[in-house]
């Protein structure tokens, strides 16, 4: 698995220098970004349990943090990330302790992450004054790096593509670096049984919000970029559907793998474009997907992959 | 202001009955197959929608339309028990992932079959009552006064009959009812099919007050399910009460505060609940 995944890299890295298509870099670079989403959304679904239905609201949040220091008050792109990760990490953790304090259990948890989504999306959708409300804001600016020969506007297809590729690998890398800590056994434990873990002296309540915000966290890193990309920020960031997105791709690629959310992730922003469909459509095969993966295939695709390799 | 005020309590009381019966579907699913059936929006949106086809495009009469649509939706709801929901019971998260999964295919079904437009009933019941100054439209005073019997009927049917105590049975100790002569398997899909018609009715009568569209039942789920939370998943009358507690909340919270937010009252109402009261107003359950 492991080489896979390095001969996948390097595959990625080369392949910008191969293909000249626009059109399929900029699928390349949706997909980059939905994988770094699904990745982290796994981290505090797959890897501890808890259905998050919060996930896309700290996407939004950052997202449009970011997007009004950057075009209202002229901040600099990157100095504008931090205050917005500050802010998404501030509300997960008001979130997960209000949550986690009270022990909110499977569905309870999403139904109170879902409501409190709900409630940040009709904010960001009727304060007017500030989010220009369903219209949403457009980015002209893009965000630079400095080289030695000046500064370097991030704005052609290829330099988006290593830039959300570098995105993907760090939020993949940190997720790997929590999981294979001391802190990853914590979370698998309180995955498979919590009141076993708490016996056992472990903190569940710290380690499911640790859990929470990091992956918030990380969230709000990718809904950075995201509105850059695309040239738009809009309400619509924060809608359930979006949270499902992410679930179908964690669901499809394979819920108890960190690589298995990039595959699903890369698949599902892909199929729309490799079929042609209508939008329709689009969102009826979703669910179909989603359907067919929970009841047939409950390990996605790393699951029915490595199975095969076992019967061999 | 007064005549506001009771004005707009009514109206909470009608669309909170609306909210009770389609809660009631939820928490009938939820104490007897253990999931939470989002997809029972889907399925009052389709009830609304063969409704308006039965009505206006083939021309029957409305009872006759929605006695049709419920027919309908009843049918829908058993082959997706068959062919999905019976997999996933038992499985909390599983089946609310299938019933989301079936949302999204309804919705673009219906979507693609008949476009975004608005559409809406010609006038089943016009005219209006007037109380003490207070103007209530006669198909919406009838709609609540149908879905109040049908959640009555559905007490007590479950209360009176073989069947009822059976449900109440399984609920409460499912291996013991099996032990006892229940068919737990047929009576898991009876009240899957029967959430689901609940759900189709709700949809029919509410086309006959509003203009419809694919997506009015996410709208309407999440309102259901805060309603069963808030009364406590697992009781009949609770639904009934959450609805209108919910309704009326939303109704009267727009009176006084900016009504932009009136989604957002009862959310915020049912994480309080939530934190203080784990189990819901009425249930006991922690």
């Amino acid at each position: 698995m492991k080489y896979a995944i390095a001969v996948g890299l390097l595959l990625a890295l080369v392949a910008p220098a191969v293909v000249h298509s626009d059109s399929i870099l900029a699928i390349a670079i949706y997909g980059f970004m939905a994988a770094s989403l699904a990745v982290s959304f796994n981290l505090i679904f797959g890897f501890t349990g808890q259905l998050s239905m919060f996930h896309a609201a700290s996407f939004g949040v950052s997202a449009y943090v970011v997007t009004i220091l950057v075009t209202t008050f002229k901040w600099n792109f990157w100095l504008a990330i931090i205050p917005a990760l500050v802010v998404v990490m501030i509300l997960s953790l008001i979130v997960g302790t209000i949550c986690f304090r009270f022990k909110l259990k499977e569905f309870y948890f999403a139904v109170v992450t879902m409501a409190f989504s709900e409630v940040l999306r009709l904010i960001t959708l009727n304060w007017n004054s500030v989010t220009n409300g369903s219209l949403g804001i457009t980015v002209v600016d893009k965000p630079s790096i400095w080289t030695p020969s000046g500064s370097f506007a991030i704005s052609s297809g290829v330099s988006w593509y290593y830039l959300t590729l570098a995105l993907l690998v760090i939020v993949y890398i940190i997720c790997h670096r929590i999981l294979a800590s001391w802190i990853g056994r914590c979370l698998a434990a309180i995955r498979l049984n919590d009141q076993l873990g708490e016996t056992l002296g472990i903190d569940v309540f710290k380690y499911k919000l640790l859990s929470f915000a990091i992956g918030s966290v990380l969230a709000g890193l990718v809904g950075a970029f995201y509105g850059f990309y695309s040239g738009f920020v809009e309400p619509h960031y924060f809608s359930i559907p979006l949270g499902l997105d992410i679930i179908a791709m964690v669901l499809l690629g394979g819920v108890n793998s960190l690589i298995g959310p990039v595959i699903g992730a890369l698949v599902l922003t892909a199929l729309p474009h490799v079929i042609e469909l209508s939008a329709e459509l689009r969102i009826a095969l979703y669910g179909s997907i989603l359907i067919f993966v929970i009841l047939v295939m409950p390990k996605g695709i790393v699951g029915l992959l490595t199975s095969r390799k076992h019967a061999a | 202001m007064t005549q506001l005020v009771i004005g707009q309590m009514l109206n909470g009381v009608i669309v909170g009955s609306l909210y009770g019966i389609i809660a009631l579907g939820v928490t009938l699913t939820f104490g007897l197959t253990g999931i939470v059936n989002f997809a029972l929006g889907a399925f009052m949106m389709f009830g609304a929608y063969a409704t308006w086809y039965l009505y206006d495009v083939v021309g029957l009469p409305y009872p006759a339309a929605v006695l049709g649509a419920v027919i309908f939706v009843s049918i829908v709801g058993y082959i997706s028990d068959r062919a999905l929901f019976q997999f996933t019971r038992g499985n909390l998260v599983n089946g609310l992932l299938v019933s989301i999964g079936m949302i999204s295919v309804f919705e673009a079904l219906v979507l693609a079959a008949f476009t975004t437009t608005p559409k809406d009933l010609t006038y089943v019941l016009p005219g209006a009552l007037h109380v003490a100054g207070i103007v209530l439209p006669k198909i919406k005073v009838a709609v609540c006064v149908v879905f109040l019997a049908v959640i009555f009927g559905t007490y007590l049917a479950l209360t009176r009959t073989w069947l009822g105590r059976a449900a109440f049975a399984y609920a409460q100790n499912p291996e013991a009812a099996a032990l006892m002569g229940v068919r737990t398997g047929r009576l898991q899909t009876i009240v899957v099919v029967y959430s689901t018609a609940l759900a189709g009715l709700g949809g029919g009568l509410y086309a006959s007050m509003y203009s419809i569209e694919p997506t009015i039942g996410s709208a309407y789920i999440l309102k259901a399910v805060e309603a069963a939370i808030l009364a406590g998943v697992g009781s009949v009358i609770g639904a009934l009460g959450g609805g209108i507690i919910l309704g009326v909340s939303e109704n009267l919270g727009s009176v006084f505060f900016p009504s932009a937010f009136r989604d957002a009252y009862g959310l915020v109402f049912l994480i309080a609940i939530l934190l203080v009261r784990p189990g819901g107003l009425f249930g006991d359950r922690p």
